[in-house]
């Protein structure tokens, strides 16, 4: 019998009379255009909101407009070329690491296929060492002696609308996540060339709604959703009555107290939506069971920060509300609750952007006295490493049994883990909480986790394809412990993972459902005095 | 009467020339991606999803048809790969042609052997079992198309769109103090 070459068979198809003809490009990228349709791009900026932005002191965002991705003309000021070339010179000249991730790349593909967009998409322009290329190319033209003289021979190309175009396309294809980065042997960064795109876009008014409109409410409120102070404490106090409904115990929580020990800040979406609300049930009963001399801020009532994902100014200035309250209240230190993006912000940046944090002490637990010198600079902690200690020194009474409806699993978010290496806590608490629980396989948990596929201001509903296709290695290893271990809870510690992961799961794998590990903290927590019903599912039971 | 799809010599051929057809028709079904060297290439699953999901669909779904099974079988395979392109940057013909496909690799391979020639002859039942598959794939199709439009359904109610549709306190007071656009409240200056 004659032996079949796949090779040969595979190139008389073309000829032949198919279905199929393959997307195999057949030109060079620099030459294959982005094109935009529904469901492929997030829905731009409101020009209303860019406006109220570009007043605001310390930040600059010009040119606001009504415009659309899809339509050719993109209504760029007159002189958007010079702006963005401007921008680019002097962000080379500002951060000595931006010039040399542009110098410094060897096109080894080490990252190549380690990005969860383009594990979705099959994209090439997804592989973390192109999507830094469409700036690298620009940057080789215009600012390499051999890129000016040799020009598209030296990788360079000119800068057209058509590529400010792919920089849009590609720049919100990336959720920041640095997975690519812990590959890179040069350490590249290319969470940064994406952030510098975003910034560069900015300044010829291109940008997203998603991250817009909440960078202007934090701006204007203090958090995501333009909570008033009234609103954010009205929901709070829901959650109390639901907390006193289902367990017995009344908490009475603070707000805005001066001299209190410590400030509580966390993700708005802990207090509103769910399944936060659930996690911040568990805040509100481990330190109603501890005792915590605590207060909540309806100013810092947010965690999360997208200026991270929309320009150094706007972080740093949306990230100023954390020691400003914790100054005006006098507070001693800062515990943070679970969020992913905050803790980037919290943990490399925030000392730089607007400390030295000087009036405030080094965080020291007031119940078991641990003193967390991993803070020394931050004053402010996580509330895995507080409720870890808090377990490791026999603190609080767990009933595990309590979790008996919970399998679970643990998602590292990108953050937590690639940022700030909190990856023993959150599994040291899994332990005593849940009676049973397994890791997804070691390629896609702590350092090498994968990304939910809609972070950075990609959580928006108008690009749900796209986050169900770059969710899907996330998903695909939850997949893999439900089909094994019978797995049925996500467990996470992140807002935007919360809220984007039960979609996710909810496409992908519905068996499961996901919970912040306080959550399953608050379902586990033996409380003197209390007068718990039977929850058959934990903090979630409707009574 | 009980039609027999698939007959001894055809299974027998079919049985034979498995490696041949699933290499052929993997490789056309992941050629539908712009850049699918390391879809094809990577064996770890959780390292290359879409590549191994796509693999394991297509070669359990050609046992099943070599088998003669049930069609209520197909399910699982099917949603495993169809899944995936519903939510990718392919039409929902581009999404579910690999299956009807699988018709013109069969013809393909049998028209490479002398030996099975003769069988191109007897296809016509088997074709229309994987006009059958196609057709369940479509319908999973849908169903992850609506699932999607549900899932966006239940994030807008959810809560989620007060992120970016709330109310604006200061326009609102801005509005109800008759004052013209472009004045600011102090507040909002600050």
């Amino acid at each position: 019998m004659a032996v079949v070459k796949v090779d040969k068979l595979a190139r008389s198809v073309a000829e032949g009379p198919s279905l199929m003809t393959g997307s195999i490009p057949t030109r060079n990228w620099m030459d294959v255009p982005a094109v935009f349709k529904p469901g492929n791009y997030a829905y731009p900026a409101k020009a209303e909101v860019i406006r109220y932005l570009d007043s605001q002191k310390g930040v600059s965002f010009p040119n606001a407009r009504e415009w659309s991705p899809e339509d050719d003309d993109w209504k760029l000021p007159a002189n958007w070329k010079e702006i963005i070339l401007k921008g680019l010179a002097d962000r080379l000249d500002r951060f000595r690491s931006l010039k040399i991730f542009m110098d410094c790349c060897v096109r080894c593909g080490a990252c190549a296929d380690k990005c969860h967009f383009f594990l979705g998409t099959g994209d090439p322009k997804n592989m973390p060492v192109l999507r830094a290329e469409l700036l690298r190319s620009i940057y080789r033209q215009e600012f390499t002696r051999a890129g000016k003289i040799l020009g598209r021979m030296a990788g360079g190309r000119e800068m057209t609308a058509g590529v400010l175009k792919e920089w849009f396309m590609y720049a919100y294809q990336c959720t920041e996540c640095r997975r690519c980065s812990v590959f890179c042997p040069y350490g590249i960064d290319t969470a940064e060339i994406t952030m510098m795109l975003r910034e560069l876009l900015h300044m010829v008014g291109v940008g997203i709604n998603w991250a817009m409109e909440p960078v202007s409410n934090s701006n204007r409120t203090g958090n995501h959703m333009g909570l008033t102070p009234q609103a954010f404490k009205g929901n709070v106090e829901f959650l109390c009555d639901d907390i006193e409904n289902l367990t017995g115990v009344r908490v009475n929580p603070t707000f805005n107290r001066k001299g209190a020990e410590v400030l509580f800040i966390t993700p708005s979406a802990d207090v509103f939506a769910e399944p936060g609300i659930f996690t911040c049930m568990g805040y509100l009963l481990l330190f109603e069971a501890i005792g915590l001399d605590y207060t909540w801020s309806t100013y810092a009532s947010e965690g999360g920060n997208f200026g991270l994902f929309t320009s150094n100014e706007m972080m740093k200035k949306l990230n100023g509300k954390m020691y400003a309250e914790a100054k005006r209240l006098g507070v001693r230190w800062i515990l943070g609750g679970e969020c992913g993006h905050m803790w980037r912000v919290l943990h490399q940046y925030m000392d730089t952007m607007n400390g030295p944090a000087d009036f405030l002490e080094v965080p020291r637990s007031p119940i078991t006295g641990t003193v967390f010198d991993n803070a020394a600079s931050t004053r402010m902690i996580h509330i895995s490493e507080f409720t870890a200690d808090l377990i490791k020194n026999n603190k609080i009474k767990l009933d595990k049994s309590r979790n008996a409806h919970v399998t679970a699993t643990f998602h590292d978010s990108c953050n937590t883990s690639r940022a700030m290496g909190l990856l023993e806590e959150p599994r040291y608490i899994l332990d005593h909480v849940v009676e049973n629980w397994f890791e997804m396989p070691p390629n896609t948990i702590r350092e090498q986790t994968f990304c939910c596929g809609s972070g950075t201001a990609l959580n928006t509903d108008e690009i749900m394809e796209l986050r169900m296709r770059s969710g899907l290695p996330r998903a695909n290893a939850v997949r893999y412990v439900h089909d094994k271990h019978g797995v049925n809870t996500l467990g996470c510690v992140c807002a935007i993972d919360r809220a984007t992961l039960t979609t996710l799961m909810n496409y992908w794998v519905p068996e499961v459902q996901v919970a912040g590990l306080s959550e399953l903290v608050g379902n586990a927590l033996v409380i003197d005095g209390e007068q718990r019903q039977d929850l058959t599912e934990g903090l979630r039971t409707l009574v | 009467m009980v039609v027999v799809i698939v007959t001894m010599e055809l299974a027998e051929a079919l049985a034979g020339k498995k490696q041949a057809i699933l290499s052929l028709w993997i490789e056309r079904t992941l050629d539908s991606y712009a850049a699918p060297g390391f879809f094809k290439s990577a064996k770890d699953p959780f390292a290359n999803p879409v590549g191994s999901n796509i693999t394991a669909g297509l070669t359990a779904l050609f046992d099943l048809l070599r088998t003669d099974a049930d069609i209520q079988t197909f399910a699982k395979p099917l949603d495993q790969v169809v899944r995936i392109r519903s939510v990718q940057d392919f039409t929902p013909a581009q999404a579910v042609a690999p299956f009807l496909e699988l018709k013109w690799v069969i013809k393909q391979v049998f028209s490479g052997d002398r030996e099975l020639r003769p069988l191109l002859s007897q296809l016509d039942a088997l074709d229309c079992a994987i006009d059958r598959m196609a057709l369940a794939a479509f319908d999973i199709y849908a169903e992850c198309r609506e699932q999607l439009y549900r899932n966006r359904i239940r994030e807008l109610k959810s809560g989620s769109a007060i992120l970016t549709d709330a109310a604006c306190p200061s326009a609102l007071l801005r509005r109800e103090s008759g004052m013209e656009s472009g004045q600011r409240p102090n507040h909002e200056r600050a």
